[in-house]
Formats: C-alpha cells, structure tokens, sequence
C-alpha cells in the first residue's frame, strides 16, 4: 500500500506535540472565521504567512493558512478529515505538498497529492482547488530535486481532466541558467526568500481574483468613473 | 554668496565647460580654457550635456520644491486651522479628521465592536478575548474590563440610560452588566443554539433582541432573563438586530444576503429587502434627521411623493451600500467605493453623512444627497470593524483587526 495516501498523524519526534496543537488551532479558525480563500500544506505555505507579501495580497482576501512546516501527504489528509475544513466555504483553496516526502516514489507522492484533491472536492464540491507546483529544492541538481519535478509532470497529466481545478507552474523562473537555485530566492535552497515568495504568489494572487470575481468588479469600477 | 567647490567638482565643473564650449564650437574660448585650466586632450563623453543637465534640473527642482511648499501648507492649514475650525462649521457638517487623537491598546484579540456611553465620556470596545473594556474617550485612559464571556465576543449595545450593558458571544450566551455601579454581569441568557452575533435594547429597555447563527432573533425579557419571542425565516446566519427609532419594528441582516424587518408585535416579517450580492455584515435605521437627504440621494422631492420611511442602510460583504425604503420595500440607491467588505456602518447625527468601516482599513464619510464618497481616512492596519459616533459630541471611533482603538476628533 502506498503511504502517501494514507492518512496519518505524524509521529512526535521532537515530543511537543507541536503538529497536532497547530492542527487545533486551525480547526478552531476554521470554526469561527469565514475565510474566501485557504490554503493547505507545508512549510511553503506556512512561511508565506510571515512575509510582508501576505499581509500585502494575501490578507485582505480573507485567506486562512493551514500551513504546517514538515508535513507531508498523509498529514494534510488527516488533518482534512479531521476539522480542518468542516465548517467553512472557502471559494478557493490552494495546495502545496509533498516536498518532505522522503523516501517516496515520485509515482506514490503524486498519487497523495490526487487523494488530496479528491478529498477536498469531497468536502468542499464548489470549491476551486489551486496545485502549486512542488518548488525545485537544493543549491544545485540532485535527486530531490529530479523527484519533485517527476512529481510535477506526473500531477500535471493526472488533473487535466478534473474541473475548476488549475495548476501553477514555479519551477521555471527559480533555476538559474546554470540550474543552480540564488541564494536571493532561497536562503536555505528550500523556503522562498519574501521577493520569491512574491515571484511564485503574484501569478496566485492574479489568479485568485480572477476567480473570486474582483477583477470583474475592478471592470465595473473603471466602467463607473469613465 | 560665495560657493566652494572641492577639486574634484572644480575639475567635473571645469570639464563640463569644455564641453559645452566644444559642443557648440567655440574653438578659441575651449583652446583658452584647456589651457588656463591646464587640461589637455580630448573632454571625456560622460560629461556630454552635463552642463545643460544641471542649468535645466535646478529650474525642475525649483518648480518641484515651489510644488511642494503649497502643498505642505495645505496641510498645515488643514491641521492648524482644522479644515475649518469647528467653531465655524456647524455640528450637522462635523466629520472626523485625520490623524486619531487617541489609539488605545490593550486588548489581545481583534476587537470586534465599540460604542460610546449614551451620558458619560466613555467608549466600551468588545473583542475577541472574550473581554469587554471601557476607557475615558477624551483622555485616552483606560478603566477597567469586564470578565464572563469564555469565546470571542461579536456584539455589544446600551440601554438608553447606560446604566446597562448587554453583550453576546461566540460562547452561544448573552450577558447582562451592571453599568452603574458594580460592572457585574447581573445575568446569563442562553437559549440560542449557536453563537449569537447581534444583540441591542428594545424601547424603554424592557427586553433585548439577539441574532444568533442558529439562524433566528430571541427577544428575551431583562426582569426575568425568560426568552419571550423568537423570529424565524432568515434562511443562514443573522448577523445583526437593530430595533426602529420607533420601537415597533426589528431590522436584521443575515448571510443568506438579505435585510429582513419584522414587527415586533406579531414577528411577522414585514419586509424581505433583496439586492446585496454577498454576507450582509451590518445595518443601520436612518434617524428622522436623515429623510430629507435620503430623498435627496433618491432623486425624489421630499414634498411632493417622497419616500416616507423608515430607511434603513446595510453594508456588505459584496462591497456596496445600500439604502432601503421598508414601506416601498425597494433599494432607493446603492453606493460604491470601499474595496472590501463593508463592516460597520452609523449615521452621523446630523442626518446628512453615513460614516462606514470596511475590511478595506479606511473610514469613509458618505455625502447621502449626493450618494458621493466625500472623503476617506485610512484608519487601521489591518480590517477595520466597527465604528460608532457619539450622538452629540464631535467624537467617532473605530476598532480593528489590529487589536486597537482609535478616536477621532470631527471638525
């Protein structure tokens, strides 16, 4: 069976039980606030949540962060069936997972990423779900690296058939000439510097009010005070 | 006005000479300079038209300072003298100013609602850590906060004497507080099988109503604390209840998008006012002051076939304001202009303004006759929530994401 798809609280490692305090927390936002957007995943989308960035686009667009640094598949569907998405509507929701899958085949990690989908759909019907691409990770090509862009392709060719569902393509502005990653992007090589962050998010962030119907209303506007 | 230049400048000024000599071939003057100056050979390009540059940005930056000076004392102006002194505008045309007089801090969560005291110079904020506190509006001073509530607080209101407090919670409870003298919760009232999102004193102060995400009003009786009516027929979350200036009828605003008003004798609903887009978050009954304004926006004379009323206005979550005329059961106009959802809405005393709070974090006043955003005041850091102005003195407040209080002096 493949552990990807399986869902799974991760094992305390460290012995705070930090994974399952953050999922509490969320599970009670998602009860009290009404958030338009959400987004799920790991530490790439937790870190967003810091940087000016959010504040900027993010923020005002009613937009909750259930990002939690290291998880992996099988952690977002527990934590998807288990409150983190009960009792909101969110009109968009953005996914970004399966970097800290250590040990997977890109094959097992993408197919986590599909069950996450079709869980989502499931909870939320009209929801439109945005797939990040996994981010290229490393100073320079390893097999990390070549997995998530396996990863990539396979995702890709899965969700062309699912509808209200779009995916957004990162890898290619990040790797320099040299297929080497900028330390201006990415410090450590793997979370996004707050200037990457606005690279990878402001296509999100177009996207996001194309569906949530502003950019119509901005029309509307210009059509107003002509 | 003798100027010094370093030798570096002497020699950059020196060889933009030259080349302003040589671009415009006076030979003899460049030979005479080259060797006056001692400064043989050929003047480097990047000197090219340096000279015309400098002579052509000092009258630039003259023009852009001159700019600037008329614009600061605009502004000065409008803080000295206070875009208009206060004295020599009327209360009626009073509206706040930038910048605050006072940002209070002290609550940890967002704070969700403020009110001003019907008789002393007091605000009282409600916030999300389940706390109620009240402060001095005109000092700034803190005074003390009231504990009961166990989850976020969504909505305060005073009895017309201020002599009590009602406020409900996320908890599914309202309480009572003793405003007077012991600031002690007097009574729990529960009922509402969901957080309870509005509440406010009926006339004379002998009930409350509630709106509550169960999705129904509760009228409940102060004596006794015993739910004495419950109305039905929002179809999602109620997220407010207003009672009429006259004490007969109910306003309420719900997530299903509309505006309901009920009659509070029978609960029946009266009027099921349709239009917004999007979550209705607030509504406001227009006081009579505002009639003619309102007729004015309508585009009606208030003579001859005017709208009567009551009015009511609401805010949402699709950006609008809209104005409603519960006899006719129609919108009478709609207003544009915050980019984002419309939070907290109170008309100005002297009939003529809306003053509204937006998830945008400004503050605009709106010009009802004109149906015109007349002026915008960026008021918070974050989603600005809630706004109130006091009924007779030159006073508004707001309360934001950004867990602070801020007071506005008007002018």
């Amino acid at each position: 069976m493949n552990p990807c798809i399986v869902p799974e609280v991760p094992i305390d490692v460290q012995g705070d039980n930090r994974w399952m305090s953050q999922h509490e927390r969320h599970v009670s936002e998602a009860k009290e606030r009404e958030p338009d957007v959400i987004m799920i995943g790991d530490s790439i989308i937790q870190k967003l949540q810091t940087c000016p960035i959010w504040n900027d686009l993010f923020e005002p667009l009613h937009c909750l962060n259930f990002g939690i640094g290291g998880d992996l598949t099988q952690g977002v569907l527990w934590r998807i069936q288990n409150g983190i998405l009960d009792n909101i509507k969110p009109k968009v929701c953005i996914l970004h997972v399966g970097t800290n899958n250590f040990g997977n085949s890109p094959e097992e990690i993408s197919e986590g990423i599909l069950t996450i989908i079709k869980e989502i759909r499931s909870k939320l019907p009209d929801c439109y779900i945005i797939v990040l691409d996994l981010l290229p990770r490393g100073a320079k090509p390893n097999p990390l690296r070549v997995r998530n862009s396996k990863v990539n392709v396979i995702v890709h060719e899965k969700v062309k058939s699912i509808s209200r569902l779009e995916v957004i393509t990162v890898n290619t502005g990040l790797l320099q000439s040299d297929d080497t990653l900028s330390a201006q992007d990415m410090l450590d090589y793997l979370h996004p510097t707050d200037s990457c962050y606005r690279k990878i998010f402001e296509p999100v962030h177009e996207l996001l009010l194309q569906i949530l119907g502003e950019a119509k209303d901005i029309d509307k506007e210009l059509i107003n005070t002509q | 006005m003798k100027m010094v230049l370093s030798q570096r400048q002497r020699e950059e000024l020196n060889k933009a000479i030259a080349d302003y000599l040589s671009s415009n071939s006076y030979h003899n003057a460049l030979e005479g300079l080259k060797k006056d100056a001692d400064m043989p050979g050929e003047v480097e390009n990047k000197y090219g038209g340096l000279l015309e540059k400098k002579w052509t940005s000092v009258i630039r930056l003259q023009k852009k300072v001159s700019e600037l000076e008329s614009k600061l004392s605009e502004y000065e102006k409008e803080i000295n003298s206070g875009a208009p002194k206060r004295a020599l505008r009327s209360p009626s045309d009073w509206i706040p100013r930038a910048p605050e007089t006072h940002c209070l801090t002290g609550h940890r969560e967002t704070v969700i609602k403020v009110i001003f005291h019907p008789v002393f110079n007091i605000l009282v904020s409600a916030s999300e850590d389940a706390t109620i506190k009240s402060w001095d509006y005109e000092t700034g001073e803190y005074e003390r906060t009231l504990k009961g509530h166990t989850e976020a607080i969504q909505d305060i209101a005073f009895d017309e004497t201020g002599k009590l407090l009602v406020s409900c919670s996320a908890d599914m409870s309202i309480k009572l507080w003793d405003f007077s003298q012991t600031y002690e919760c007097i009574r729990s009232m529960h009922g509402h099988e969901h957080s309870v999102s509005g509440v406010c004193f009926l006339k004379g102060g002998d009930f409350i109503v509630s709106s509550s995400r169960d999705k129904t009003i509760k009228m409940w009786e102060v004596n006794t604390g015993y739910c004495v009516k419950t109305f039905t027929g929002h179809r999602e979350w109620v997220r407010k209840v207003k009672v009429s200036p006259c004490g007969q009828l109910l306003a309420s605003c719900s997530n299903d998008h509309t505006v309901k008003v009920w009659t509070i004798a029978t609960t029946q609903c009266k009027a099921d006012l349709r239009g917004h887009e999007h979550v209705v978050e607030c509504i406001a009954w227009a006081p009579a002051a505002a009639s003619s304004a309102i007729n004015e926006g309508a585009g009606v004379d208030k003579k001859k076939n005017g709208y009567e009323g009551p009015f009511i206005i609401s805010g949402s979550r699709d950006k609008s304001i809209k104005m409603w005329d519960v006899a006719s059961r129609s919108c009478l106009f709609t207003m544009i202009g915050h980019d984002n959802w419309v939070r907290g809405l109170v008309f100005h005393p002297g009939g003529k303004y809306v003053i509204s709070a937006s998830d945008d974090k400004t503050l605009r006043i709106w010009d009802l006759a004109n149906k015109r955003n007349m002026k915008t005041l960026l008021a918070h850091g974050h989603f600005c929530t809630t706004v109130d102005f006091h009924r007779s003195q030159p006073f508004v407040i707001t309360g934001s994401v950004d867990k602070t209080i801020k007071v506005w002096d008007c002018r």
